[in-house]
């Protein structure tokens, strides 16, 4: 039997209630903030012993001093005055705890009087109740770390039914930036997840938007762990190892050459996949791109013409001169400038109900969408995707949009996510549960500020992505700032080292004092977690992933320079055929523009052709192989004109 | 059958019994303990005592540091409450409880298990015998004649009070020196003792026993002495002088002040030690055994008692005797 640690204590102005008790301990127990105790009642219930699990919420300490003065005049008034006490007062240890669970559950009594002893395993599975969903039979447990107190080690499981749905989903994580907290969090707890998840329950994949740096970089390499961290891993039974199969997406700079992303270091391009779309694919999500300013509901009902009647159709009309199959961005200007060559022609204000203005207007902001978004956005509508339909199982897909623009990340993350949720709806993604994480949600879904775009289908996919198998792990640093249906929907929430001010904010004021202080000093790898079987929070350690560091990647395996346009093109082009040379390339690309040569590059990118040379060569001029000019016939001569008739002939 | 009594031996049991077994018996309400409304009413009295170091009795400075030299602390409380009134005659619920607080780690622990003993008080030559015999089969041991031994015996009700509460007093000296004895017989450690030693012959010659009292309604001291003793300064003691009782066994003492008494009256701070008599009173070994044992009283002054009315001469070991009986009554 394991020592008593202390013992129940209830006044009339510090009663015990069925959620709350106190117990007073010696002083030197190992109890502290967090930890998680069993009390054995005294007395019998209904001829049941009453056991009531809790954790410890608050503290307190006093002695028996009746004022401060009195200490003050123990000392002469001087602080360093020490009298050598030969005795030290009284003093108490009184903790107040937050009921856990009740052992039986009716009926529901205030906690009884009784000892309290430090829990042990067993006590902490019961306690979070964790007993429901580790048994056999049940085992959707997803460890989400230990849980350590005074001598007990115990892991602590998520219930995957409720975190990766269908009973209820999502994870939120909340910390400071710098402390190596949310984004390691998130990479612990997908490993976890690709050990854990029941195969039962489908196939899981991760697709995760590398927001900002290196972070998410170097996922498929090995990193830095300790031996405390191995424990952790053996704890857990989750494998120390880095995520076996990572497929990376990154878009091209500005210069449509090189890749937009710190993972572009040759040794590490087998698994990066340029991202390239174009118009039809951003079309689609103009909305994403176009504010409430632009998109009226003139310029709306354009935009829709165009996606209905125009977009990758033969367009043909009485006004203009030719017919136009609009399939990138440089056939849509083609398009547009017809259209008003054609109405200044007539000198007519509109053309099949749209206003000159709006359709100016739709063409300003339209062709605007390639250049705010270049390197992404294609203007040849050159297209490179993600995997949609062939996800694999236990794959992490990284699609790094750290160095685009803002506006092109919102559309990234717009059109993926979309897309996500079409394949999930129609069940043809290939696995059947995805986890998107997203950081800095304080950016993409603000308590307040314009309902965007992003914003509105973060909501939806909070709301109802649970039923899909569409699952929303979400990092920010203000909580506070964040949309309240989105973190509210979110059935599992971790804390990390909080700020300050932060803590401050209403939404903490359900955590003590004493919780709030801890959440303000937690170390690196440990974590609050809130999930919706723990009915109060709880504080785990959780280990380093073990992937590499972004800041170690990036030093270990630097950025690739620059690449000149034709080495950066038979990097592509070697990815279909790696038996290309650059003399190849440099030989049938002589005579061509560089715009000719990316255009070329993004057609063999968009159709994948099985004959690589013969598609790429297509595109351009075939050189003419020279010769020595002969010299022509001698012509006839000039008739000379007789000498005294100028005019005769 | 008296030892379950003496379990259930609470006021308002006590109270429902009694108005059972007489019904004509008057239920007492609200009244306060007899501690507290006993007003001392022993006379101040100045004695002469014989001085054992030196002629006279001069103040001596404890120059040495205080040192820690007790290893526990004993003291004991009581609390005596009106039951019933038969008639006029008050039926008195008196409680005792002593314990010794041993120090370890700095730290107060209890030594042994603490003594609580409860007992009913009443005059038997005042009551009816039927009355008396009708107690005496329900309590037993438990119930004392207040008259016992009494020579004359006033019927007026606050002097039966009175005598009740002196026979609570009695018993608690008792069990306190049940427990001092027990301490001498199984310690060799210095026990501190809240109050006199010289009531029990085993307590009163033990050299690890130091008794310390804290009133001051009989003096030692008379003319010049006296003088000597009210003026004593911080850290000084009086000369040692022997003090004789005839229900008593000698027992050696000196005054010693704990704290200074500028602004403050006479007695502030001012406590009596008693130790065992040395079998051979040799002049430096009394001083030295006085200085010794000053310098452990001295080092007991902090913490201090506070908040208790006494903690100019009380010491923390016996607030935190007080401070646990309390909690366990």
């Amino acid at each position: 039997m394991t020592q008593i640690l202390g013992r129940i204590v209830a006044t009339e102005r510090r009663p015990n209630t069925p959620h709350e008790f106190h117990f007073w301990t010696a002083l030197d127990s190992p109890v502290g903030i967090g930890t998680v105790v069993r009390v054995d009642g005294r007395d019998p219930v209904n001829g049941v012993v009453p056991h009531v699990y809790g954790i410890v919420t608050e503290g307190f300490s006093w002695t028996d001093l009746a004022s401060p003065l009195h200490d003050v005049m123990g000392h002469d008034s001087d602080p360093a005055n020490d009298p050598a006490h030969q005795t030290s007062r009284s003093e108490i240890r009184l903790y107040t705890a937050a009921v856990l669970r009740h052992v039986p559950e009716e009926p529901l009594q205030p906690v009884p009087m009784g000892t309290v002893f430090l829990a042990d395993e067993t006590d902490v599975t019961i306690a979070l109740r964790m007993d429901g969903y580790l048994k056999e039979g049940s085992n959707t447990g997803i460890p989400v770390g230990v849980y350590r107190a005074g001598g007990t080690d115990s892991p602590i499981y998520l219930d995957a039914d409720f975190l990766l749905g269908p009973e209820a989903a999502h994870l939120n994580i909340t910390g400071v930036s710098g402390l190596a907290t949310k984004t390691s969090a998130v990479e612990w707890i997908l490993q976890s997840i690709f050990a854990h998840f029941p195969d039962r329950h489908g196939s899981v994949a991760a697709v995760c938007f590398n927001v900002k740096g290196p972070d998410l970089c170097f996922l498929d390499l090995p990193g830095e762990i300790d031996d405390a961290d191995r424990a952790l891993y053996a704890q857990c039974g989750v494998p120390a190892e880095p995520f076996p199969d990572v497929q990376y997406f990154a878009p091209y700079k500005s210069d449509g050459v090189s890749l937009n992303t710190l993972r572009s270091n040759e040794a590490l391009l087998e698994n990066v996949t340029v991202l390239t779309w174009g118009l039809r694919e951003v079309l689609q999500y103009a909305e994403v791109l176009l504010n409430k300013d632009d998109i009226d509901a003139k310029a709306d009902a354009l935009i829709d013409f165009i996606k209905e009647n125009v977009l990758d159709k033969r367009f043909t009309d009485p006004m203009l001169e030719r017919p136009h199959t609009v399939t990138s961005f440089a056939d849509l200007d083609a398009w547009f400038k017809e259209v008003l060559r054609a109405l200044e022609k007539k000198d007519d204000q509109s053309w099949r109900t749209h206003h000159v203005a709006t359709i100016r207007k739709v063409r300003n902001r339209l062709s605007n969408i390639s250049l705010r978004c270049k390197g992404l956005v294609a203007d040849d509508g050159a297209t490179s995707d993600l995997p949609f339909g062939s996800f694999q199982d236990r794959t992490v897909y990284v699609i790094d949009v750290a160095g685009l623009e803002e506006d092109a990340q919102d559309l990234v993350f717009a059109r993926v996510v979309t897309k996500l949720r079409e394949h999930l709806e129609k069940r043809d993604l290939g696995v059947q549960h995805v986890v998107v994480f997203v950081d800095e949600l304080n950016k993409y879904a603000p308590g307040d500020g314009p309902d965007t775009y992003v914003r509105k289908m973060l909501l939806d996919i909070a709301e109802r992505g649970r039923y899909l198998g569409l699952v929303l792990f979400a990092a920010q640093q203000f909580r506070s700032q964040v949309h309240r249906r989105v973190v509210g929907n979110s059935g599992t929430a971790l804390f990390g080292r909080m700020d300050g001010d932060e803590l401050a904010t209403p939404g903490y004021a359900v955590l003590s004092p004493a919780i709030r202080t801890k959440l303000a000093t937690l170390e690196k790898g440990q974590l609050m977690v809130r999930h919706p079987h723990f009915t109060q929070p709880i504080f785990v350690r959780f280990p380093r992933p073990a992937v590499m560091r972004g800041r170690d990647g990036v030093s270990q395996y630097p950025a690739a320079q620059a690449p000149s346009l034709l080495s950066a093109v038979l990097r592509t082009l070697r990815q279909a055929d790696p038996a290309l040379t650059l003399g190849w390339l440099q030989d049938v690309t002589a005579l061509a523009t560089d715009e000719e040569i990316l255009r070329a590059r993004n057609d063999v990118v968009r159709t994948r052709p099985t004959d690589v040379r013969k598609v790429f060569s297509a595109h351009f001029r075939k050189s003419v192989a020279p010769r020595t000019a002969s010299r022509p016939d001698a012509p006839a001569p000039l008739p000379v004109a007789p000498f005294d008739d100028p005019y005769g002939f | 059958m008296h030892s379950s009594v003496s379990g259930t031996l609470n006021l308002r049991a006590l109270q429902r019994r009694l108005a059972s077994l007489f019904p004509e018996a008057r239920t007492a309400a609200g009244e306060s303990t007899l501690e507290l409304a006993a007003v001392s009413n022993d006379a101040p009295r100045l004695i002469s005592a014989t001085v054992l170091e030196g002629q006279t009795l001069t103040a001596h400075r404890i120059t040495d540091p205080p040192v820690a030299g007790f290893r526990a602390f004993l003291d004991g409380t009581q609390r005596s409450e009106v039951v019933n009134y038969l008639g006029s005659i008050a039926v008195v619920l008196g409680h005792v409880s002593a314990v010794v607080r041993e120090r370890r780690e700095r730290r107060m622990c209890t030594w042994r298990d603490p003594v609580i003993e409860t007992r009913i008080y009443a005059p038997r030559a005042l009551l009816p015998s039927v009355t008396w015999s009708t107690l005496a089969a329900e309590y037993g041991d438990l119930l004392v004649d207040t008259t016992d031994g009494e020579k004359e015996i006033l019927a007026h009700p606050f002097a039966l009070r009175d005598l009740a509460f002196h026979r609570v007093q009695a018993h608690r000296e008792v069990v306190e020196q049940r427990l001092a004895e027990r301490w001498c017989d199984e310690e060799s450690a210095a026990l501190f003792i809240d109050g006199g030693i010289s009531g029990s012959a085993t307590v009163s010659v033990s050299d690890i026993t130091v008794g310390v009292v804290k009133s001051h309604r009989t003096l030692y001291a008379e003319g010049d002495a006296l003088d000597t003793v009210l003026g004593l300064g911080h850290r000084e003691r009086s000369s040692v002088f022997r003090i004789t009782s005839p229900r008593r066994t000698t027992v050696a003492s000196w005054y010693l002040r704990l704290r200074d008494p500028v602004a403050h009256d006479p007695m502030w701070g001012l406590i009596r030690a008693e130790v065992a008599l040395p079998s051979s009173v040799r002049q430096g070994d009394i001083a030295a055994r006085a200085d010794e044992v000053s310098r452990w009283i001295l080092a007991e002054v902090s913490p201090l008692a506070l908040p208790d009315s006494r903690w100019d001469k009380m010491v923390y070991g016996v607030r935190d005797c007080e401070e646990f009986l309390r909690a366990i009554r």
